[in-house]
């Protein structure tokens, strides 16, 4: 404004300057309980792959000992989650089968998740008349309960492992697709699209090195959050009768063997199996909220200036 | 010649954002095409560079009509003309480097093995230091990365350039630097440019004449061209 | 004219980035200015230079791996020490208004600009009662002279200027005493640039202080009481705009260059790039380009009389002056 004014705001205070500069951080609130939940889901994660990778070839147990004379025993020091109805400790059966429902899980969301990838990217890529018939596909199928699906797919074969794989992987890359296509359709308008067009990069060029890797954090993340669906469906699965063979320990065939001593006032076959569904499950969901904030481009662009 | 002949063109046909647009640019010659944002300059711009296919009217690059747009277009078509956008952070493929990035069209075209002497030659002239080069686009400044982009579409050598404000995001300094780049590749090769803009002052200044959207697009002057 | 205290009074701000590896970025360093009612500051610099990092600083916007120093005084309070309650309570909106970059973003999509300010004016005044807000709504829509017609609007209804005037009107809801405008004339026409600016020309009038940060020097121009200019996070130039513009012209190389670059002058870039913050040379950052450096720039150049360079086009005389 005035002559003064501009002096005065020109000149740093002499006394200012010469003190030692003090920082202040900021927001510093909300990074700490970010990095608790990191945190706490990282190490259940890591507790129960540790668990389902170490425990049968360390302890050398046989989970399918029978011992008639123990059978239904509530938890103690001997079987910390108790014995099952022919007396086989649960503990060592729960780890095994939180082993096979993982399993299944993984590969089920692996699949599900490339299936996905590849019919979304490949409708959104093309675009046109393809992207329509596919689309209509996927809400054709969307529109079958996937349960529903499932169970007609599992029905075809003999129970097993590899019957319910292929039910979940089959009735679970519709959502992966829908995503990965709507995201290559936002990607594929970018003016950086334009660009590669412009400097010659064939369709097949634009959508491998330009499309696809834009896209693989979101189907990363879409897998990972699978992952726990896909347990849950096979222990519906196997609750239902229709999944694992009965001997098998998976989640859900221990939960299904359980309904019985349940009503009897025999909690402990069916909590421990239940928990060890559900911790899994908010550990992982816990990882993808971590991993969807790192992804979000408003938090890449932090530090720019 | 990079002729647009009664161009209309837009993302729905019952709306074209482009009616009837006729341009012409001689080789080594530099137009500019200034227009108020949102008229649609920028979709006449995307129709010239064979990335947009426009709903009628023709477009005819060095004397070939253009029936074919942007994939479909052939390889030694749409390489000849090089674009630079508005917003470099949204022309930038976020997961290249700035070196890939420049290099991106010559390896798209196979021609791979030029890439490191050609990209190391377009950094020295568009000012990019070699560690600016081995950033990712999130880590260098919007000047920085338009220059990247000016690299990229300079890379293959086209014989059209079209700048579709350029330099809208940009300071002064910055400006005049990429304006003074393009017009030094335009002396040494003869390329003919479209830059597109809403700047009066700048476009004057930096092309031969300036022709305003509203003549381009009215059916008056379209003998003029 | 007598000097009035300042609105907004920034003392040795500086800001810092910590990033992975232990690496600083030194995005403000020491900045010192005023902004007094019915004065227009334009900060301006080219990309990168850190003047919107100052602006979030001052918003209270920053990430959390920022590290602040020195003080933003508005009136009795410190901006920098204030808690993200206080300044989301009672300074945002209430004591600064912000007037966004691109307004089309800044206005929710699927709302008119009707129910926008009435749920603006609601939030931030003691109205109440349903003809009350629409009265009011009116009012704060006609200070930004928004037309009354366009309210019942949606914003992808809007033209760039009206939305501009919409942002603008929501912004002045609050009665700020302070308006911090951050590039509001990126991409804009050059007539809708002149038109944006003159109206917040019409509110530094009204008494408002005014903050912009801008690179476009022609809207610096046309606005502006004083200029600050920044380069590579310090302010290196604080002056009036009408010598800084007119004659005799900025006093720092790199002002000068900066102008000289303008395509109504001399059109020339100033040579090489700036310098990284996060790796800023001991001297005067700007040695590296100035064609009048010295070997006194490997010292850093003081802040004296209007600008931070060791050897300043030289200051009009009074001599000068009167010729």
């Amino acid at each position: 404004m005035t002559d003064i004014s501009v002096e005065k705001a020109g000149k740093p205070d002499a006394a200012e300057s010469a003190a030692p500069t003090a920082w202040r951080a900021h927001g510093t609130a909300r990074r700490s309980t970010h990095t608790l939940r990191l945190r706490v889901s990282a190490a259940l994660t890591a507790v129960t792959v540790l668990a389902v990778l170490l425990v049968p070839p360390l302890v050398q147990l046989d989970q399918q000992a029978v011992d008639l004379a123990a059978k239904l025993q509530p938890p103690s020091w001997s079987h910390p989650f108790g014995t099952d109805d022919v007396g086989r400790d649960l503990l060592l059966r729960c780890v095994y089968g939180l082993k096979v429902s993982l399993l299944v899980g993984v590969v089920a969301a692996l699949t599900a998740t490339v299936i996905g990838t590849v019919v979304g990217a490949t409708a959104g890529a093309l675009g046109g008349w393809a992207d329509r018939l596919v689309m209509r596909l996927v809400d054709t199928l969307s529109s079958v309960p996937h349960l529903l699906l499932g169970i007609f797919i599992v029905a075809m074969f003999r129970p097993g492992v590899w019957p319910v794989v292929i039910s979940v992987a089959l009735t679970h890359w519709l959502s992966t697709a829908r995503i990965v296509r709507a995201e290559v359709l936002s990607l594929r308008s970018r003016p950086y699209i334009d660009a590669a067009v412009s400097g010659g990069a064939s369709r097949w060029r634009v959508t491998v090195r330009h499309l696809l890797p834009g896209v693989l954090p979101q189907a990363g993340l879409a897998a990972v959050l699978m992952v726990p669906h896909a347990m849950w469906h096979e222990s519906a699965l196997s609750f239902l009768g229709l999944g694992l063979p009965t001997h098998t320990a998976s989640l859900g065939t221990l939960i299904q063997g359980a309904r019985g001593s349940l009503l009897a006032g025999q909690w402990w076959p069916t909590l421990f199996p239940g928990l060890f569904l559900i911790i899994p499950t908010l550990a992982v969901a816990g990882l993808a909220g971590v991993w969807r904030e790192r992804i979000n481009p408003r938090r890449r662009s932090e530090l720019m200036l | 010649m990079l002729e647009l002949h009664a161009v209309t063109a837009g993302y729905d046909r019952r709306a074209p954002v482009v009616r009837d647009a006729s341009l012409t640019v001689a080789p080594g010659e530099a137009v500019g095409l200034l227009g108020p944002s949102g008229c649609g300059k920028s979709t006449l711009a995307r129709v010239a560079a064979l990335l947009h296919r426009p709903d009628s009217g023709t477009v005819v690059l060095d004397g070939t009509p253009v029936h074919r747009y942007r994939h479909r277009a052939p390889r030694d078509r749409r390489t000849a003309v090089g674009v630079v956008f508005q917003q470099p952070r949204l022309s930038a493929d976020p997961r290249l480097r700035l070196t890939d990035l420049i290099a991106e069209p010559l390896r798209a075209t196979g021609r791979r093995a030029a890439a490191p002497a050609r990209v190391a030659e377009l950094a020295q002239t568009v000012g990019l230091t070699a560690d600016l080069l081995t950033r990712r686009p999130h880590e260098v400044s919007d000047g920085q990365l338009q220059r990247a982009c000016l690299a990229r579409a300079l890379v293959l050598r086209p014989r059209w350039l079209i700048c579709d404000e350029m330099t809208a995001m940009l300071d002064a300094s910055t400006t005049a630097a990429l304006v003074r780049v393009v017009e030094d590749y335009r002396t040494s090769t003869g390329a003919g440019l479209l830059a597109v803009g809403h700047d009066r002052t700048l476009l004057n200044r930096w092309c031969d004449r300036t022709v305003h959207w509203d003549t381009v697009t009215s059916t008056a002057t379209k003998v003029l061209t | 004219m007598t000097e009035r205290s300042p609105v907004l009074s920034v003392r040795g701000l500086s800001v810092r980035f910590l990033l992975p590896g232990g690496r600083r970025i030194a995005a403000v360093t020491d900045a010192h200015f005023d902004v007094a009612p019915g004065e227009c500051l334009a900060l301006i610099g080219e990309s990168g230079c850190g003047k919107s990092v100052l602006a979030s600083a001052l918003l209270g916007l920053l990430p959390a791996n920022a590290r602040t120093a020195g003080h933003a005084r508005l009136g009795d309070l410190d901006l920098l020490t204030s808690d993200e309650r206080t300044l989301a309570r009672t300074v945002r909106g209430r004591r600064i208004g912000l007037i966004p970059q691109s307004p089309a973003a800044h206005l929710t999509p699927v709302r008119t600009i009707r129910s926008q300010l009435q749920e603006t004016v609601a939030q931030l005044t003691g109205v109440r009662g349903r003809a009350a807000l629409r009265t009011a709504a009116e009012q704060a829509a006609a200070r930004a002279e928004f037309p009354p017609d366009h309210l019942d609007r949606h914003p992808h209804e809007l033209s760039g200027g009206l939305a501009q005037r919409a942002a603008t009107a929501l912004a002045l809801v609050g009665e700020a005493p302070l308006l911090l405008a951050d590039e509001p004339t990126t991409g804009l026409d050059r007539d809708l640039v002149d038109r944006t600016v003159d109206e917040l020309r019409r509110h530094v009038d009204a008494d408002r202080a005014l903050l912009m940060i801008t690179h476009d020097l022609a809207a610096a121009e046309r606005i502006a009481d004083r200029v600050a200019v920044m380069y590579a996070g310090r302010i290196v130039e604080l002056t009036a705009a009408d010598t800084f513009f007119g004659a005799p012209g900025p006093r720092h190389p790199y002002s000068r260059g900066l102008l000289e670059a303008l395509p109504d002058r001399s059109f020339t870039p100033i040579p090489g790039l700036p310098p990284e913050l996060g790796d800023l040379p001991d001297g005067c950052a700007f040695a590296a380009r100035c064609d009048r450096a010295t070997d006194a720039c490997t010292a850093l150049p003081p802040f004296t009389d209007s600008v931070a360079c060791h050897h300043p086009v030289p200051a009009p005389t009074p001599e000068d002056i009167r010729a």
